[in-house]
This record gives structure tokens, sequence and C-alpha cells, in this order.
């Protein structure tokens, strides 16, 4: 019992790493205050989900999810690439808006409110991975790769473009850059690996539908890079597992569950703001937020 | 024929309700220069405060009219007060300060959550009347009573920010702080002032919209959006401007809803505000440059 419940808390830190690693890589390397991340994550799991349970092999749909939720990120970057800061907050808050709307009101296809049920787990030409034990090993596999080639993009000279980028536009572009092809080939870059988490959190979950992608979940994702600290994945990583494991004691505490999920996002939304006040580079920040 | 009058009709009964809203959130946004997001949470929370003073506690409708607009004045002033200020004061950036107010407004609404539950409340009692006919659309006594309480205030504010000392000074906040500063103007009460008045509207915006609709703490997110695309699209900077954008917003949503399903209603505020972000950032009575660059 504890152990299943252990492993589920370890299944969603691993999810969650590459969806906070990958909008780090759009928040904190890029410049790009995008609080759309969450539609990314939608776009894959829909994707991937709708895919396997027409009866395509899990891995085409893991990657269908992750190349369109890449493409939704290409798409987005079109009409934002020229602006920034609070209007960009709220376009990318709007998209993902928008991507909410569509899996709510597109019935004919993500049965909307009712949600997708019995999404199956991942198999590979046959070997399926069923034993929750299997699925932890399989997403920390997932994981690793997905952060690593992240890590290995910012520490590439295209990623020191990026943070030319976020550092100083005008710069980078006196030197010849095209700083809207560079943006949008980190939204796109960013939202890919989104849809990765996307499709590895339905496969996981089984039942995916409309509200597991809503506002709140933007909360939850601009905390863990802020608390982490922006332009670090160790950051994302840290504060993945601190703001994960954080709320997990008010399930012990005896509260109704009714007050427990309020209580959760009340925490989440009290940690963002004392830490935006105490510390805003968070733990391992190396860029504050909006600094310009 | 009629069909076009009532979604005419409907357009402008929204429209009444996201000037209000976007008109106090428009008026923080040129005064204190910053997205208040939780302006939304203020509507959510004064409304259930109505519920819960009219409701549970049977007071009288006027009596809970009064404390729900003294009670979000005091909210908005609490919210300045508690963490924009201090924030200010370490010189956080616009985007830092959206992202606290975003963080108050999920604070507020799974607050309400947590002491209601997350179903829906009433706050009317009695029947609901039938209405009236006009031009072969039907309109009830309270969209009308909204309708004109909506123009009166927004006619008041005007007056406010035009005729008096004070609306003067905010004006001067609003243009250059700096150069207020230097002829005697505290900011910092300017800004109290501004999100009491902001606040307040709003307040007065919860008490209509729970006599009108059902009330619900997911309430506030859908009615922020309408008051920041209103805003926006007329030009965030600009009070008269927001309240332009909002009406166009009820109507364009009103009649969108004519070709795309119902549940679409909320996304076309987006879509407006991508097309308005992409065409004209300033909006249409904005004046200043409205792109987030500084």
């Amino acid at each position: 019992m504890i152990e299943a419940y252990l492993m589920h808390i370890l299944i969603l830190i691993c999810i969650y790493i590459v969806l906070a690693v990958s909008l780090d890589l759009a928040v904190g390397f890029t410049g790009l205050l995008n609080m759309g991340h969450v539609a990314f994550f939608g776009i894959g799991a829909y994707t991937s989900a709708l895919l396997v349970l027409s009866g395509v092999p899990f891995w085409v749909g893991l990657l269908a999810g992750a190349v369109l939720a890449g493409f939704a990120g290409f798409l987005l970057s079109l009409p934002t690439s020229k602006i920034r800061g609070d209007y960009l907050a709220l376009a990318t808050m709007g998209f993902a808006f928008i991507i909410e709307s569509f899996m709510k009101n597109w019935v004919s296809l993500t049965r909307g409110p009712l949600g997708l049920p019995g999404i199956p787990r991942p198999s590979f030409f046959g070997f399926v991975i069923s034993s929750q034990f299997g699925y932890l090993v399989f997403a920390f596999i997932v994981m690793l790769i997905c952060a690593l080639l992240i890590i290995k993009i910012e520490k590439s000279p295209f990623g020191r473009l990026l943070e030319a980028v976020r550092d100083d536009e005008t710069a980078a572009r006196t030197l010849g850059e095209n700083v809207y092809k560079t943006k949008a080939i980190g939204l796109t870059v960013s939202a890919f690996f989104a849809g990765v988490a996307g499709s590895l959190y339905a496969h996981y979950i089984s039942f995916i539908d409309p509200t597991t992608f809503s506002l709140l979940e933007v909360i939850l994702l601009l905390s863990i890079i802020i608390v982490g600290g922006l332009g670090s994945s160790k950051g994302a990583i840290a504060g993945t597992i601190i703001l994960l494991i954080l709320p997990e004691p008010l399930r012990f505490l005896g509260f109704p569950s009714s007050i427990v999920g309020p209580a959760r996002q009340m925490i989440y939304a009290l940690i963002l703001l004392l830490i935006i006040y105490f510390s805003p580079k968070g733990c391992f920040g190396r860029v504050q937020l909006g600094e310009s | 024929m009629s069909i076009i009058v009532q979604l005419l009709l409907n357009g402008i009964i929204a429209g009444s309700i996201y000037a209000l809203i976007a008109s106090g959130f428009s008026l923080i946004y040129s005064v204190a220069k910053f997205m208040h997001f939780a302006h939304g949470a203020v509507v959510t929370v004064s409304a259930f405060f109505l519920f819960f003073l009219v409701a549970l506690l049977k007071l009288p409708f006027w009596l809970g009219f009064i404390l729900t607009v003294v009670f979000a004045a005091l909210l908005g002033l609490l919210m300045n007060l508690v963490v924009y200020k201090p924030l200010r004061n370490r010189k956080a950036t616009n985007a830092v300060l959206l992202i606290a107010s975003l963080a108050l407004f999920i604070f507020f609404q799974s607050l309400m959550i947590a002491l209601f539950g997350a179903d829906i409340k009433t706050v009317r009692s009695g029947t609901i009347s039938t209405g009236i006919s006009f031009l072969g659309g039907i309109i009830t006594e309270l969209q009308i009573i909204i309708v004109l309480v909506s123009l009166a205030l927004l006619v008041l504010l005007w007056l406010f920010m035009k005729r008096t000392r004070l609306g003067k000074a905010m004006r001067a906040v609003a243009d250059n702080k700096e150069v207020a500063q230097t002829v005697g103007i505290n900011p910092e009460k300017i800004y109290n002032l501004t999100f009491i008045i902001g606040s307040a509207i709003a307040g007065i915006a919860a008490v209509l919209i729970a006599l009108e609709q059902n009330i619900e703490p997911n309430m506030g997110f859908s009615l922020i959006i309408k008051g920041f695309t209103g805003s926006i699209i007329g030009g965030i900077s600009s009070v008269p401007g927001a309240v332009l954008g909002s009406y166009l917003l009820g109507l364009v949503e009103n009649l969108g809803i004519w070709y795309l399903p119902s549940g679409y209603k909320d996304a076309i505020a987006f879509f407006l505000l991508f097309i308005f972000l992409l065409i004209s950032p300033k909006g249409i009575l904005g004046l200043k440059k409205g792109v987030g660059t500084k």
C-alpha cells in the first residue's frame, strides 16, 4: 500500500520534471513568460491517448503527441513573437484557454467533459508495461532522456543564443541574429517536451479530462520553476520534488477530500507569493523573473 | 429579425457587466501599471459574501448590498497593501506583479471552494419575472436595471476622473508618477484609492451578477478574462476605451454563438484578444504603447 503510494508520487515527479525542465527552457532560458505550457501538456496527452485508443502503437502515439504539441508551440509563437512581459503572459494563457475549450466542446473527438477513460498502458512490440514499478522505470528513463536532451540544448551554442535573446533582444538583433526565429524555436522545443510529458501522464493515469489541463495547473508549473529558480534545470528538478511532496501531508491529516484539493491550490499560491517576495531567484535561479 | 434583436440585447446586457469589471481593471492598470488579475477574485469573493449575508444570515437585501460593496473595496485595498505594495517596494516588474495577482486569484478561488463547496449557489429569491417585450426581443426588469446601473456608474466614474481633485491626482499618477510626486501627490495613497474605487465597482458588479445568474467559485475566471479582453480591445490605459471594448466584446460574443456552439462563448474573447494583439496592440482608444515594452 505504502509502496504503491510512494511509487505513484515518484512517477508523477518524473512526469512533472519533464514539464518543468521544458517550461524553464521557455521561461528561464528564452525569457518567454509562457503561461500556456499546460496546453502543450494537454495536446500531447489527448493526441497520444486518442491515437493509441484507435489502435496505433504506443511509441507512435507518444511521438505524434510530442510533434503536435511542438507544432502548437510553433503556431503560438507566430502571433506572440513581438509581445513580451505581461502581455505575452496573458496571450499564452489565452491560448491555453482556447485549447481547453476545444477539449471541452469538441465532443465528437474528445468526449468533452466526460473525458477519455481506459487509455491503455504503453506496450512495445507486444510487451506491456502493466506494473507500477515497470511504469516508474519507464517514466524515469523517459524523464532522463528528455532532461538530458534539454540540458544539452541549453548548454549548446543555440542555448547561449536563447539566453542572449532573453538578456538583450536588441543587442542580439544588432549582432545579426534573427530573434523571432530563435524565440520560435525555443517555444517549439519547449512545447515538444511538454507533449512527451502529456503522453506519459495520459498512459499512466489512464483517464484524462479537460480539468487536468486547467489554469490551476499553470500555477503549479509556474510555482515549480520559480521556487526552483529560473534558468536552471537543477532548479526545475528541485522545484518539482519540493512542490509535489509538500502538500502530501494534507492527505494524512484527516481532512475530507473536498478540502484537500482547494487547500493544495492555496498552498501553491501562498508559496508562489512568498517566494517572489522573499527570494525571487528561487533555490538555484540564475535569472530573475521579468528582469530586463 | 427578433433573433438579432435578442442577441443584440443579450450583448448589451453582457457588455454592461463586462464594462463594470473592465473599468475597474483598466483604472488599476492605468494608475498602478500592472494587470490586477485578482480583480476577478474580488468579484467572486464579493458574490459569495452577498450570498452569505442574504441567503444564510437572512439580512435584508439593501443592507447586504451595501456591506458587499464596502467589503469588496476593503478586499481590494487589502490586496494592494499586503501583497502589491511590498512587491512594489522591492521594485518588482509588472510581470512579477501579474504572477502575484494570479496567485492571489487562485488563493481566493480555492478558499471559496473550501468554504462553500464547488457547487452552484443562488442568491435571488422569488419567481423569475417573464420580461418585457422590446422591439421583438425580451428583456427583464433586472436586466434593464443592470444596463442602467452600469451606465450610471461609468458616467460617475468618468466625471470623478475629470472633475474632482482626487480624480485629477489619479490621472496625474497614471501619466507620470515621478512628476506627480514632485507636485506633492503621494502615489501610494493614490494606489490605495484606485484599488478602493476599482474594487467597489467590482463589488457592485458582483451583486448584479449574483442577482442575474447563479454564483460559483470559478465564476471570476471567465469574468476577468472578459474584463481584460474588453480593456485590451478598447485600449487598456483608457477607461472609456475599456468600456467601449467591453460592449463590443459582449456583442461579438453573443452574435458569435449564432454560428458557434455556446460552449465556445468564453473562447471567443480570447480569439478577439489575439486579433487585437496582432493588429492593434494599442486598442481602439489606447494612447500609450501597449506591447509590454518599456
